[in-house]
């Protein structure tokens, strides 16, 4: 039973909302949004679990000053103040002027900006170790790189003799052996997914359910 | 002001547009008329005026000022069905607009109804000023179903992987044998666990960032499935990160069955299974700080990843854990490769949970978007050669357009 009720919930549901796509009528349409806002709600609520399920891992953490307890301490704190902010401002909270604001602009953004930053470093390090020519598809790999990143700075169309060459070169490599790639994962992608969506709604797929 | 505009209307009133059709679009909701005029000559602009409830008004702007150009315009009746639902038939009238004619100006400050009454009465004072043109009627049609050719033939290629599926399914079940070539990214996530078991630290699996809706995450709850069983078998420690904490819940529940199905169910911890935050970076910095702290064996990344990819899987590289990751994110798969010790590509993500069920009827499954597959590429030769021999019958069979 306790199998059987999720699965006539998720073929019932799941083919209603597939359904969408096929019949426009407003009239269904405002039951699939119904569906839909019932969804963000149940994700909203999540979202209290997922403060509680913060606080339970690290808590206990920093009370038995477990291995690096003050990054954790910094966090809870970071919560509880972040939370504060955003009740003290009201509905005017986002607007200037106000703390939550502040821990915004000059706290959040430039940490966001500073992991997306690192992304750099991250990228120089993957390259070289993806380009390194050990066999022929790295070889053909590395090759491909040089000319598109070459191509696409100024000074690679200044080039002599090559310069006029390596945009058309590029452009080749994009269009026809990249998107031909892409193209095949995007497909393969798609079907994967509709038949991933079908074994659940059609219920052969179980693995996410608990047993009787 | 609405008196001064009337006299300023009464004045010089321009030659408003000609041949106004209003028609419903095929296949609709039921919510949207198309209007199309032929442009008066010197015209500086055209206001479209719209009436629920007769021919005589009361008007209302639904559109406009238009470019003097346009002679079309697409609109919608309402925006919210619930609260407001489509009447039978709206009618439309026509204002060119010259040089003088003044501007609807909002009041700043204004609340929604007040201006809603403001633009209301400056419709008016145009229709009585003579600049509108005559009155055409417009009946809304919603349709129960769409009919157009690409929408048919997409249903139809669901229809054929669902049927295909269940057929496969069937000859499972009657123990007809089925072939799967090997997948070593799949295989290499047991010899990741049993690794991890071996060296006493933990697996890692994190299931990309986006929410639980999207196809990839849901694909990821289903192996999470198998990997929970799979390390709850190896009596090993599984840490789950998450970005959603509607996936967190989901993966909770999902690792608990994991745990109860493999005969384990007190080796389970709640605790390990963990909303970082919702936000991008800061749960890439949290989940960085999980392999560089707990220093897990095995990394599995296993969904729908952005920018944060690389990021993770450097720091999985230098933590020296045996990494696999899977997405169907063409634009993150370049750095996963890159990163990772196995990654699998697009479709294979949703093969897994199917291939490490190792249940026939499952796996017998996998066959059905093989066969799809091979029509599609069919398709593709056939619908290059008869797009050179200049046909465009398979592009039109494969266009989803409006719905």
């Amino acid at each position: 039973m306790k199998r059987t009720i999720p699965l006539i919930i998720t073929l019932l549901v799941g083919l209603f909302m597939i359904g969408e796509f096929f019949i426009p009528h407003y009239r269904y349409r405002i039951w699939t949004a119904e569906f839909l806002e019932w969804g963000l709600i149940l994700a909203a609520a999540a979202f209290v679990l997922g403060l509680v399920n913060l606080v339970q891992v690290n808590l206990p953490k920093v009370l038995r000053r477990e291995e690096d307890w003050g990054y954790k301490l910094v966090m809870l704190l970071s919560l509880v103040l972040t939370l504060i902010a955003g009740f003290l401002g009201g509905d005017a909270r986002s607007e200037a002027g106000h703390l939550y604001h502040w821990i915004y602009d000059f706290v959040f953004v430039p940490l966001n900006a500073t992991m997306f930053a690192l992304l750099a470093f991250y990228i120089a390090s993957a390259a070289f170790r993806a380009f390194r020519a050990r066999n022929l598809e790295a070889a053909l790999l590395l090759t491909a790189a040089i000319l598109v990143m070459v191509a696409r700075v100024p000074a690679g169309e200044n080039l002599p003799v090559i310069g006029d060459i390596l945009p058309r070169i590029m452009n080749w490599i994009m269009d026809v052996p990249n998107t031909a790639a892409r193209r095949a994962i995007f497909i393969g992608a798609a079907l994967g997914a509709v038949a991933t969506g079908l074994r659940v709604i059609l219920g052969l797929e179980r693995s996410h359910l608990g047993a009787d | 002001m609405i008196a001064l505009l009337f006299l300023a209307l009464s004045a010089q009133a321009a030659t408003p547009p000609t041949g106004l059709t209003v028609q419903a679009p095929p296949h609709d909701d039921g919510l949207d008329l198309d209007l199309a005029w032929t442009a008066a000559p010197g015209s500086a602009g055209t206001l479209v005026l719209r009436s629920e409830t007769g021919p005589d008004g009361p008007w209302l702007v639904s559109a406009g000022p238009l470019p003097p150009s346009t002679t079309t315009s697409s609109d919608r009746v309402s925006s919210d069905p619930r609260t407001h639902p489509p009447a039978e038939v709206y009618w439309y009238r026509l204002v060119s607009l010259d040089a003088d004619t003044p501007d609807f100006q909002a009041e700043v400050g204004a609340t929604e109804a007040a201006q809603a009454q403001a633009q209301a009465a400056y419709a008016q004072a145009l229709v009585q000023a003579g600049a509108a043109g005559p009155a055409v009627e417009g009946h809304p049609a919603a349709s129960w179903f769409n009919t157009s050719l690409g929408h048919l033939s997409l249903l139809s290629l669901i229809l054929a992987v669902g049927g295909l599926m269940l057929w496969f399914t069937d000859r499972a079940r009657k123990g007809a044998p089925t072939f799967i070539r090997r997948i070593p990214g799949i295989d290499a996530i047991e010899e990741g666990i049993g690794r991890a078991t071996e060296m006493g630290k933990p697996v890692l699996y994190v299931p990309g960032i986006d929410e639980l809706q999207d196809i990839q995450t849901i694909a990821s709850m289903l192996i999470l499935g198998q990997v929970s069983k799979t390390v709850a078998e190896y009596q090993t420690e599984l840490i789950v990160s998450c970005c959603i904490p509607m996936v967190r819940e989901v993966a909770d529940e999902v690792v608990r069955a994991g745990f109860y199905q493999a005969g384990y169910p007190d080796a389970y911890n709640p605790r390990n299974t963990r909303f970082i935050s919702s936000e991008q970076f800061a749960f890439t910095a949290g989940t960085n700080g999980i392999m560089l702290r707990e220093k897990p064996a095995t990394n599995i990344y296993l969904g729908r990843f952005f920018a944060e990819s690389l990021i993770l899987a450097e720091t999985g590289y230098v933590n020296r854990s045996i990494q696999i990751a899977g997405t169907a994110e063409a634009t993150q798969l370049p750095f996963f490769v890159a990163a990772c010790d196995y990654t699998l590509i697009g479709e294979e993500l949703f093969a897994v949970s199917a291939y490490l069920s190792r249940d026939p009827r499952l796996v017998s499954s996998l066959k059905a978007s093989d066969y799809v597959k091979v029509f599609i590429v069919v398709c593709l030769f056939v619908g290059t050669l008869a797009a050179t021999l200049g046909s465009d019958l398979l592009v039109r069979l494969f266009t989803i357009s409006g719905g």
